[in-house]
């Protein structure tokens, strides 16, 4: 059994042992993410204290079922997405260490203030990775948008320091209750904003169309997998578990989040780019999955978590290789790729279809638990819900039958009107795309052995009692 | 229009911060009315948060400095990164300009020779700073800022200044492994990641505190030589 | 009342970042905004009648809250490093584009 603070430690003293030999970061790199992605698998639940200081006077590392999914998905798909860009990593090997600890911290933490440090590393990486594309002025809007939310984000839990007197998660959960009204919806108010920047809810996600839209091999899968995961889990822990909001504002959260959801769909709907699908699409499942988090649907949100990291990661690593095989991925230029590329045209068209929610597939538990959980408190929710995945169904499968099908649309189809293009060095695309495509339609038919532990995670992020307890009553 | 809506907008949110804040409802502290034994730096003031050691459990005079280095350690690290990271970036984003920055005013005999004088007594204070960090107010981040400047005064008065920047870039790395090291060392004697295992020592001796100046001298230095690297970069526009 | 000026501070540096159009004004209106927060919790800390937290005495522990002092330390940094990024990205949009209006900066979304 490892100490979980070692998931942060090691890839920090990689990043500052591998700017002093440039030669083996790259070694570094992959051997460290390596670690993480299997070590996960070896911690125990239970609070990890820092510096031998009880929480609340000193910070705590938090395990418990729900961030060992996390921790754990997080660093397969860290592992993955490297596999993916391996060509395009230039010279950002620290800076991806580096976003590795944060990832890590940043889901184990229990200290806001720490949360802020370790979403302030994230971002930061963030800023440079995406600058590897050169679209400098898309980082620069991130970058104000990025750090007014994490002010915003500081203003809010100053706010409870000045009224409960304690920055630790599991104190200012008990302390919630003797707090008066009107300081806790501002501070809410602060602190969902600081946190919907990141995970690209109406209105602060005006950043995402031009980073994710230009995204090259390495920050397409990144961005849109590691990052959206750790965001929306951020929000499941801090507005799921921790603070309990009354039913009127978070009503007024939920309509921006089923606004980004119906808005985002409608736009992919539009879109004529195939990473601006994309794009649009991974803002929709956002909106979604941070509207199951705050219904209090833990189960929901969290399997259309895990379907939508998936499936974008082969989507968008496809997607970036085309791009970069042939610089031009409007749709109409790239009609018939799949017929070239049988095995990555198989892994996407599994992938689109579990995220649509089709029978068979992985991603069915996922809607079909969503609606259950909309259904269940008022008419207005599901009938959102059910036109946005309508919208989402009709523009995937045109997708689907544009890029499988050589030549215009009604005409037959032949083989001289499809595309010119290739894409190159897809094999380790294709084999991960086959890999995650088996897993879903596996996992469609026998769901078992992962639904047991995703239900597990979302009851214990449904339970703030034995948090309580392990914290508190803990070491 | 625009103005008219951002105007809007942010006297908008400032009616809500301030009903939020003061308004009658609200149990916000006022200023100046706190009282200290309701929040958690009771204990940190006090030097008794865990009754189980002796006091006093943290040596540093500098209550600020035995939070930032002692009690909240993991924040301190948190931050160390995150300039250590911008330093990185600066350097990366410094290869897309591919020529020198030339001054168009050049240093005058004024400048070139009083940063002979100043620039050394601006470095001796900043180190004298970080090392007494825990028993004055300053601590690693003053005093390494404070070496940062004297070395920006260094690059402004002369144009062909080119340290080794590899010098700057191994001082970096070797103090953030340090500070590693030193709290992996504290998980394997104590059984907690940077757990103070040195002796306290008496409140108000230049070795007292246990691991707390150590880690506020790594910190220091790093500090120093990271700003130093940055505004190097400014300057130079080159790449290593 | 200077808690009043802080929370100004910051509306102005919120202002600043709706209605400015020139980068590198947007840089000095999101340090305006960090400025006005930090200065807004190390006020959060104070008690009327309290001397500085160092300890001079042994008995006389008559502090001032030094939680948000330690706080503030680690913003002012993490706020110079996302200054020192965002000049940097100034700097290359500028070769990039040989202006710094966002007026008339285009063509970056989706090549």
């Amino acid at each position: 059994m490892i100490n979980p603070i070692l998931l942060v430690a090691i890839p920090l003293l990689a990043a500052f042992l591998s700017i002093m030999v440039k030669k083996l970061s790259g070694v570094f790199l992959f051997g460290v993410s390596l670690f993480t992605a299997i070590g996960s698998f070896f911690i125990e639940n239970g609070s990890y204290v820092i510096g031998g200081w009880k929480p609340p006077f000193g910070i705590n590392l938090v395990v418990d079922d729900y961030s060992f999914l996390i921790l754990i998905i997080v660093n397969i798909l860290f592992f993955l997405t490297l596999l993916n860009g391996m060509w395009d990593l230039k010279k950002n090997e620290t800076v991806l260490l580096v976003t590795l600890a944060g990832v890590n911290g940043i889901v184990m933490t229990g200290d806001f203030f720490n949360l802020f440090v370790f979403m302030e590393i994230i971002a930061i990486s963030a800023y440079i990775l995406a600058s590897s594309t050169e679209k400098y002025y898309s980082v620069f809007k991130y970058l104000i948008l990025g750090t007014v939310g994490s002010s915003l984000y500081l203003f809010g839990i100053i706010i409870l320091y000045g009224t409960a007197g304690t920055l630790n998660m599991a104190d200012l959960a008990s302390k919630l209750p003797e707090i008066s009204n009107s300081v806790k919806v501002l501070a809410f108010t602060f602190i969902f904003s600081g946190l919907a920047v990141e995970a690209k809810i109406l209105p602060f996600n005006s950043w995402v169309r031009g980073i994710f839209g230009n995204s090259n091999t390495l920050t397409g899968p990144m961005f849109s997998t590691v990052y959206a995961t750790v965001s929306a889990a951020v929000v499941g822990r801090v507005f799921g578990q921790i603070l309990t909001i009354d039913t009127n504002l978070i009503y007024a959260f939920i309509t921006l989040t089923l606004m980004t959801f119906i808005f985002a769909e409608s736009a992919a709907m539009a879109s004529k780019n195939l990473r601006s699908i994309l794009t649009f699409s991974s803002i929709g499942q956002a909106g979604l999955i941070i509207t199951m988090f705050l219904l209090g649907g833990f189960y929901a949100a969290l399997i259309q978590l895990v379907n939508n990291a998936f499936a974008k990661m082969v989507m968008f690593s496809i997607a970036t290789k085309t791009y970069s095989s042939n610089e031009d991925d409007d749709i109409d230029n790239l009609a018939g790729i799949f017929r070239k590329h049988y095995m990555m045209g198989l892994g996407f068209t599994i992938s689109a279809l579990s995220l649509i929610g089709l029978p068979l597939f992985f991603g069915f538990y996922g809607k079909i638990n969503i609606l259950q959980t909309a259904f269940a408190t008022n008419m207005w929710i599901p009938a959102f819900i059910l036109i946005g995945s309508i919208i989402e169904g009709i523009y995937y499968i045109r997708l689907l039958v544009k890029l499988w099908n050589p030549g215009k649309e009604g005409d037959e189809s032949s083989e001289e009107a499809g595309t010119s293009y290739t894409i190159l060095n897809g094999f380790t695309v294709s084999i991960i795309a086959l890999v995650v495509g088996a897993v879903f339609v596996v996992a469609g038919i026998t769901p078992e052995f992962l639904v047991e532990n995703i239900e597990k995670a979302a009851n214990s992020l449904g339970d703030i009692n034995t948090y309580l307890s392990s914290v508190m009553g803990g070491i | 229009m625009k103005r008219i809506i951002a105007i809007l907008l942010t006297v908008a949110v400032g009616i809500f911060i301030f009903t939020g804040l003061y308004g009658e409802d609200s149990d916000f502290k006022a200023f100046g009315e706190k009282n200290i034994s309701d929040t958690v730096a009771n204990s940190y003031v006090d030097k008794n948060v865990d009754a189980d050691r002796e006091s006093p459990e943290s040596g540093s005079a500098n209550v600020v400095t035995s939070i930032v280095v002692n009690y909240r350690s993991l924040d301190t690290l948190g931050e160390v990164t995150v300039l250590f990271v911008s330093a990185l970036g600066v350097a990366l984003l410094g290869g897309f300009l591919k020529e020198k920055v030339t001054f168009s005013v050049k240093p005058g005999f004024i400048l070139k020779n009083g940063m002979k004088i100043i620039s050394g007594i601006i470095l001796i204070t900043g180190i004298y700073i970080f090392i007494h960090g825990h028993l004055s107010p300053g601590g690693g981040f003053p005093g390494g800022a404070m070496i940062g400047s004297s070395f920006l005064l260094m690059y402004l008065s002369d144009e062909e200044f080119k340290t080794k920047i590899t010098a700057f870039k191994i001082m970096e790395g070797t103090a953030g492994s340090l500070i590693l090291i030193i709290g992996l060392a504290g998980l394997s004697i104590g059984g907690y990641f940077l757990y103070n295992f040195l002796p306290n020592g008496n409140v108000g001796d230049l070795i007292s505190a246990g691991i707390v100046p150590i880690l506020y001298v790594l910190v220091g230095l790093k500090v120093g030589s990271e700003i130093s690297n940055l505004l190097g970069n400014f300057l130079n526009g080159e790449v290593e | 009342m200077s808690q009043y000026l802080y929370i100004i501070l910051m509306l102005v540096g919120i202002y600043g970042l709706l209605s400015q159009k020139n980068i590198i004004k947007m840089i000095i209106s999101l340090n305006i905004l960090e400025l006005g927060l930090n200065l807004f919790i190390i006020s959060t800390g104070y008690i009327s009648g309290s001397n500085a937290p160092i300890i001079i005495f042994e008995n006389d522990t008559n502090f001032v809250d030094p939680l948000p002092q330690a706080i503030v330390l680690t913003a002012i940094v993490i706020g110079f490093g996302v200054t020192a990024v965002a000049l940097m990205l100034a700097r290359n949009i500028y070769k990039k584009n040989g202006t710094l209006e966002i007026d008339e900066i285009r063509g970056e979304d989706n090549d």
